[in-house]
């Protein structure tokens, strides 16, 4: 294996090849100073590689392609602008001096110099505290999405889904996709966090969504056999409420915490700020933190969409390499800076639009507060035309997204230049072409023909699971909460390399179903099984799954009088293994927060210390002497 | 389970190489990890824990967390994770913390 210059120098470094760092990396070598972005994958692209949807927004933000088609892209951008990528290299330590330490290959430590340096790590998931959730089965959403869209292994087929936010919802829809079956998606509060249209996916497919539930227990001798849920009142649990399903595998999507401990190494002004996901670099609107040689954007700014991560990345890049060229980088960013002010209005930005008003200290205009619910429940939005072939679009909660007026060639539908406006038809112009079904990211287009025959009507809807229907064939019709409404007659199938792998499925039913019909199964679904609720063995949860040390270990060292995570750390050894605390610090600095009676935001985190992740011995004693050759 | 058939992805996954898994012959395709090797074929548990020796599995997917520490070809503590699997991979259990004496 050759091996690298153990000394790099470059003028801007991008640590992490995601949407952020990549658009941060394009810009700044588009710019035309040296740019060296790096990730400890093999590829760049970030989480764009297992993101098989459409993506929201405006042709701007490349709305309306896969993310997985969208990395493809911005990695040709960033050859043709000419960035050297460096691939399986982690950074794993910053230094005072700006001096970037990274493992390449787990196998040589190499120095990187830069001038200025964009930081662009993302996030880490949330874990969720319950007895059980150290068995085999229970996944991050994002590693279960790494197996199942980069792997192509399911790892389990019949799975509990934790949290309805726009990932827990995604990877659900996703999950079916791949052939799986989902038992059901718990959300701990009382509404859906993610898009309306995502729950409306799944809702139609047959998935139980229970709002203002949660997991409260996973059994399994060595696997997870079945999960216990309860449902939720101001956050506790309502007694008699449990129940239990059989599962195989339960997924936790309960939020991401930004990766931040390159600037928090650095020395850069850390913030707690709920609204972006907890601790965050402090930074301006060029996303410049405290530091004025480091920058970030992404995750790590703040948990919003990956559309949001691409804009910030421009302007990170564009104000690290401004910083070397002594630019004056406001005229450039305005444009960018609108983008984003756009991404982050309707009621789904608005919580990052608090979270970034309280870091800057600003007042935010008080705005009606999110008030929305799947589109699923909302029947007295449905138009029930007895007449006539029309389009049925179900978007009604303001997402920042505009293909279908893109799409729309004769005008019909109208967005206008606020994106999060909910769009319009005019149906005098529409010509039922079916273009904006296939553009639309959400599936949230659908086409109902009430003169198709004397007493059945056709309806139309966007396609993407296997297997594929054909026409003739008998399927079931499904409305829109998965409740089986009866046969259906699939009448037509479209395909075309256009409709990027949608289809098109049009099928007949009773006109009195026309309005509740939207999907279709090859079979009636088999009911899914309540078991009884097992008695709970373990009653005392694993926190800190490296050293094995239980929630009940945590507790008692925090009644016997101490006060900080670092002194629980020191006396219980949680958070001293080789995750170093990603998993459960967030958890006990949570504990210590409720059981003292404290904010968290004056609860001390650990100090973040490289090596960021395990080196072994060998590696690091062949950097030192390299360094002493250097000096 | 290895998904055969998807609406949207098709998966490169190289060729059919074997390793052993606790002795257990195994098939597995070159460009898969591990850890996705063996959920292939149905296993979850991949070492027992450093204090309790309780089962782990797969967890975080991005070599961090350590819940997949294996033993690969006599070295502990490999992430199965992140690990591509070789044709003669000897990859074992890990029971609590690895020792470099085997």
């Amino acid at each position: 294996m050759a091996e690298l210059h153990p000394i790099i120098r470059t003028d801007v470094l991008v640590v992490g090849a995601g949407p952020a760092g990549l658009a941060a990396a394009i810009e700044a070598a588009r710019l035309g100073v040296r740019t060296l972005l790096i990730d400890d994958k093999k590829s760049p692209g970030g989480q764009l590689v297992k993101q098989t949807h459409m993506f929201f927004g405006s042709k701007n933000e490349r709305a309306g392609v896969r993310g997985i088609d969208i990395a493809v892209e911005l990695g040709r951008e960033l050859e043709a602008v000419g960035c050297s990528f460096m691939a399986e290299t982690m950074a794993i330590g910053v230094f005072d001096d700006g001096t970037v330490t990274a493992l390449h290959r787990d196998s040589q430590i190499v120095r990187i110099i830069p001038r200025t340096m964009v930081v662009a790590t993302g996030a880490f998931e949330n874990m969720l505290l319950f007895p059980g959730c150290d068995l085999p089965g229970v996944y991050g959403a994002g590693g279960f999405q790494t197996l199942m869209n980069l792997d192509g292994v399911l790892p389990g087929t019949n799975v509990l889904m934790v949290g309805a936010g726009n990932i827990g919802l995604i990877v659900a829809y996703q999950l079916m996709q791949a052939g799986g079956r989902v038992a059901a998606v718990v959300e701990a509060m009382p509404r859906t966090g993610g898009y309306s249209v995502h729950a409306s996916k799944i809702r139609r497919m047959g998935v139980p969504l229970h709002l203002a539930h949660t997991v409260k227990a996973v059994h399994g001798a060595d696997r997870v056999n079945a999960a216990t849920i309860v449902r939720l009142e101001q956050g506790k649990e309502v007694p008699g409420s449990a129940f239990t399903l059989a599962v195989d595998s339960v997924c936790l999507s309960v939020g991401l915490s930004p990766l931040a401990e390159l600037c928090s190494m650095a020395g850069c002004r850390m913030d707690f700020v709920p609204a972006l996901g907890g601790y965050v670099p402090y930074h301006d609107e060029n996303m410049m933190t405290s530091n004025d040689r480091i920058f970030i954007a992404g995750d790590v700014s703040g948990i919003e969409e990956a559309s949001i991560a691409m804009v910030e990345g421009t302007i990170a890049g564009c104000s690290a390499a401004a910083r070397i060229l002594g630019w004056n980088v406001e005229q450039r960013l305005g444009e960018h800076k609108r983008q984003l002010e756009t991404l982050r209005g309707g009621p789904y930005g608005k919580k990052a639009r608090q979270g970034k008003s309280e870091l800057w200290g600003i007042e935010l205009e008080d705005e009606p507060a999110l008030e929305y619910a799947p589109a699923s429940d909302l029947p007295q939005a449905v138009q029930r035309f007895t007449s006539g072939k029309r389009l049925v679009i179900e978007c009604y909660d303001r997402i920042p997204c505009n293909p279908c007026e893109e799409a729309c060639r004769q005008g019909a539908i109208r967005i206008g230049p606020d994106i999060t406006s909910v769009p319009e038809l005019d149906a005098d112009k529409c010509t039922a072409c079916g273009v904006c079904m296939m553009r639309c990211p959400g599936l949230a287009i659908f086409m109902v023909n009430m003169d198709y025959a004397a007493d059945m009507a056709e309806v139309t809807i966007p396609f993407e699971q296997c297997p594929l229907p054909q026409k003739g064939e008998t399927w079931t019709a499904l409305d829109r909460q998965g409740a089986v409404l009866g046969p259906a007659l699939v009448t037509r199938v479209v395909s075309a390399t256009a409709f990027d792998r949608k289809h098109l499925v049009s099928f007949s039913v009773p006109k009195q179903q026309a309005h509740d019909a939207r999907h279709i199964v090859p079979a009636p679904p088999s009911p899914r099984l309540i078991e009884a609720t097992p008695q709970l063995l373990d009653t005392d949860p694993i926190i800190c799954r490296c050293e094995d040390v239980r929630l009940s270990a945590i507790e008692k060292v925090i009644d016997q009088g101490y006060r900080s995570y670092d002194e629980i750390r020191r006396i219980t050894r949680a958070g001293m293994g080789p995750c170093q605390g990603k998993t459960c610090q967030r958890l006990i600095l949570q504990i210590l927060s409720r059981k003292l009676g404290v904010p968290m935001d004056s609860l001390q985190p650990s100090t973040v210390r490289p090596p960021l992740k395990p080196v072994p011995f060998d590696v690091l004693a062949a950097a030192s002497m390299e360094d002493a050759n250097e000096y | 389970m290895r998904i055969e058939r998807h609406p949207i992805l098709t998966f490169d996954r190289g060729c059919r190489v074997r390793f052993t898994f606790d002795g257990r012959e195994l098939e597995a395709f070159s460009h898969e990890t591990v850890a996705a090797a063996l959920l292939a074929n149905g296993v979850p548990v991949l070492r027992h824990s450093v204090g309790e020796l309780r089962p782990r599995g797969f967890f975080c997917g991005i070599g961090r967390c350590a819940s997949c520490s294996m033993i690969v070809n006599g070295i502990p503590d490999v992430r199965a994770c992140v690990t591509l699997v070789e044709e003669g991979m000897v990859v074992e259990t890990q029971h609590g913390l690895g020792s470099i004496h085997g």
